[in-house]
């Protein structure tokens, strides 16, 4: 901190920031248009953000991720200002075909690509100006659904209490929407600060929808500042799955180091549905995933997995609950970390099965390899279960490579670097091999290994 | 080809190897032989350089130069193969992936152009059909989930690739049914050539049936204790190491000079 900061701030304790937030919100009026409803739920969020201020380590949800990084922002809330750009440099996987839209700083644009029959995908405020009810009551129903309440959902309440911008996609019964591409692109300087998109997504019973997620630029971008001002990102994703509804959700992520990414995710499922999340992730200056999913009905299904390799001062953390509320309902998390340098990884899962919701089956996964001694990942499976008939399986490691695999590998002509990149790269694949599209493995199993720690404790040659 | 002169080693500290010399020519086969902890897995990992066995004296000499000087990969590269005991699993790495990538560490460090997948497939095709082993075992991962049967063979497949001038099998037989130990060893005597020298580390005579050595050493208390020619092999199965340790070497030594 330089001397320029008008407050002394400590961690868990950005109250200059939180103050001038507060200030916002009260100065924000209705949004023209909007319905009564809305206005009163942004009313009760702005107040709830006012009342609790920012989460700190002492929030348990909290405890690993320090929000200091918030200080290097702006405090202006951004993300009104349509004029302002992205940094043009491209998504972490260039070229993917697909309806949907790209977001930079206040502005969205859609693709030329028009959506299949079926789906409807445009601003969550024409939305609710718009005369499709049954979306707009599913509109009204995600937004009451968002939990605000406590200073752990801190972010929740903020990204809820301002106006905008936000996207909603709908898919009619029965329809496969196939691939919809979302692109979330800090914009380069234009305007610093928080900003707080939102991105629903509502499947009727037997539509299938694959979203895809882009955040940040390619590869050859991180690793390196090229922002002159601190740029972050609060962005707020709801998605209600009817009877049978199947999304395939996958998030890659690759800020630069001090790209600050918050995300909150809820999924609702009705029987017999499918949610599948897949997370790549390069972490950045502070990034965040917070998925939460709500097995309301028999058999639905969820599947959280994900990979991240961060290097540097990188930071990652997710965080997943998912809630067994229903019979016969099954969840598997099935997490990777690879961390080198003195980046920080967090992963805490967890599963809890009501009363009433038997029969369930919870696989929880995580296995980390740190690659230097000032790496670390704290990470916690926690399992609930208040049912019968529960199979459940969890397991949690953290370790280094398997020294006879590398020599393995070594005598067959192999260099150490080699076998060590090869090695880690393959733990890591264990995630992207479980993408149904062969072409997605490889291009995010690529994108992974780009980012892998290029200095090997082992092979250093100093020190 | 290989020289080794008064080799000493430990391993965590403690002496495995007093004093080992040996010397294995170009288009040679060498069994070594010995009970249990006589110290022949570790002279195979002395050889191909494995962390944690620590030379304290001694030399051994590949091609006239000091073996001891390179790293594992620069001795593989040279030319040295060992085909391990206990090959490891790696999942998520395949095959094609592994192998492709070590021939292109070889042919690099020859000053040769790397070979592109189609090349390599090509390459290996051949030596899939000479093995008798299923193509299907290039797209799996290294020995994930792999029978003893199939991994050994995917030693002698590997090797077969890398074409070594050196070979050392370390209990290459141990788990094999005696189906899969004929095919091991056709796979082996395949390779043999008058460019080539191999030293087969195994406990047992059985294997010594198929791949015929030109000399055996016997390793004991970590030094050989015998040579002799490939019926010192078949003796010393007939009499058991213990004979050996109750002060059979004298016997043994007469029957080698034979």
């Amino acid at each position: 901190m330089g001397d320029t900061q008008p407050t002394q701030l400590r961690s868990g304790n950005v109250s200059p920031l939180v103050q001038r937030w507060g200030e916002t919100l009260t100065e924000l009026r209705p949004a023209s248009g909007e319905p009564g409803w809305l206005a009163e739920i942004r009313t009760r969020a702005a107040d709830a953000f006012r009342r609790n201020g920012l989460p700190g380590n002492k929030d348990e949800a909290w405890k690993y991720t320090s929000l200091r990084r918030l200080e290097e922002l702006d405090p202006d809330l951004g993300g009104t200002d349509p004029a302002s750009a992205g940094h043009d440099a491209g998504p972490p996987l260039p070229g993917l075909a697909g309806f949907g839209f790209r977001w930079s700083g206040g502005r969205i644009d859609f693709r030329d690509t028009p959506a299949p029959e079926g789906v409807t995908i445009e601003h969550v405020e024409d939305a609710l100006a718009g005369g499709n009810e049954p979306v707009k009551d599913q509109l009204k129903s995600l937004f009451e659904s968002i939990e605000f309440g406590s200073r752990a959902r801190a972010f929740e309440a903020l990204n809820t209490a301002l106006p905008g911008p936000g996207v909603v996609i709908h898919v009619a019964a029965g329809v496969d929407a196939g691939r919809c591409v979302a692109e979330w692109d800090l914009p380069l300087a234009a305007e610093s600060g928080m900003h707080n998109p939102r991105l629903y997504v509502v499947l009727e019973a037997g539509a299938r929808l694959e979203l895809i997620e882009q955040h940040g630029g390619e590869p050859a971008r991180s690793g390196s500042a090229h922002r002159d001002v601190a740029q972050g990102l609060n962005l707020l994703f709801r998605a209600e799955l009817s009877e049978a509804a199947v999304l395939q959700h996958v998030r890659i992520q690759n800020e630069d180091n001090d790209g600050i990414v918050l995300t909150f995710a809820g999924v609702r499922q009705a029987a017999s549905s499918r949610y599948r999340f897949s997370g790549f992730d390069t972490g950045g200056g502070l990034v965040r995933h917070a998925i939460e999913c709500f097995l309301q009905g028999p058999g639905a299904q969820a599947e959280v997995q994900g990979a991240f390799v961060t290097d540097g001062e990188r930071h990652v953390d997710y965080h997943v609950c998912i809630d067994h509320q229903a019979a016969d309902c099954s969840s598997d998390q099935f997490f990777r970390g690879v961390l080198g340098g003195h980046s920080r990884g967090v992963f805490n899962g967890k599963a809890v099965i009501r009363a009433g919701a038997d029969g369930a089956s919870v696989r929880q996964s995580n296995a980390n390899l740190l690659l230097s001694r000032e790496a670390e990942i704290d990470t916690k499976p926690e399992l609930e279960i208040h049912a019968d008939e529960v199979e459940a399986s969890h397991g949690a490691t953290v370790g280094q490579l398997d020294e006879n695999a590398v020599f393995y590998l070594r005598s067959r002509g192999l260099s150490e670097a080699a076998a060590r990149r090869i090695l880690t790269t393959a733990f890591c694949r264990a995630v992207a091999d479980r993408l149904d599209d062969p072409g997605m493995s490889e291009a995010v199993a690529g994108l992974l290994e780009r980012a892998m720690p290029r200095e090997m404790p082992e092979t250093a040659p100093e020190k | 080809m290989l020289q080794i002169r008064n080799l000493h080693a430990a391993v965590d500290g403690k002496e495995i190897l007093k004093g080992v010399d040996l010397e294995v020519n170009a288009g040679e086969v060498h069994a070594i032989m010995g009970p249990n902890g006589s110290g022949k897995s570790t002279l195979a990992n002395v050889i191909a350089g494995r962390d944690g066995y620590e030379v304290t004296a001694g030399e051994v000499l590949y091609q006239g130069e000091n073996l001891l000087d390179w790293a594992p990969e620069e001795r593989a590269c040279r030319g040295i193969f060992l085909a391990f005991q206990y090959p490891v699993e790696i999942p998520g790495v395949n095959n094609t992936y592994f192998l492709r990538a070590a021939l292109n560490a070889h042919r690099k460090f020859h000053g040769e152009p790397e070979l592109d997948s189609m090349q390599f497939l090509q390459r290996v095709r051949e030596k899939l059909e000479v093995l008798h082993i299923d193509e299907d075992l290039l797209h799996r991962a290294v020995n994930e989930g792999f029978s003893g049967g199939e991994k050994k063979r995917n030693e002698i497949f590997q090797m077969a690739v890398l074409e070594p001038l050196l070979a050392v099998l370390d209990e290459t037989d141990s788990g094999l049914d005696i189906d899969a130990l004929r095919t091991v060893a056709e796979g082996v005597n395949r390779l043999r050539s008058p460019e080539r020298a191999m030293i087969v580390v195994t406990h047992y005579q059985r294997l010594l049936e198929y791949i015929v050595p030109d000399r055996v050493h016997v390793l004991a208390d970590g030094r050989i204790a015998a040579s002799g020619g490939k019926d010192l092999a078949v003796q010393l199965e007939e009499r058991g190491y213990t004979w050996l340790e109750e002060g059979g070497i004298g016997e043994l030594e007469s029957a080698a000079e034979a």
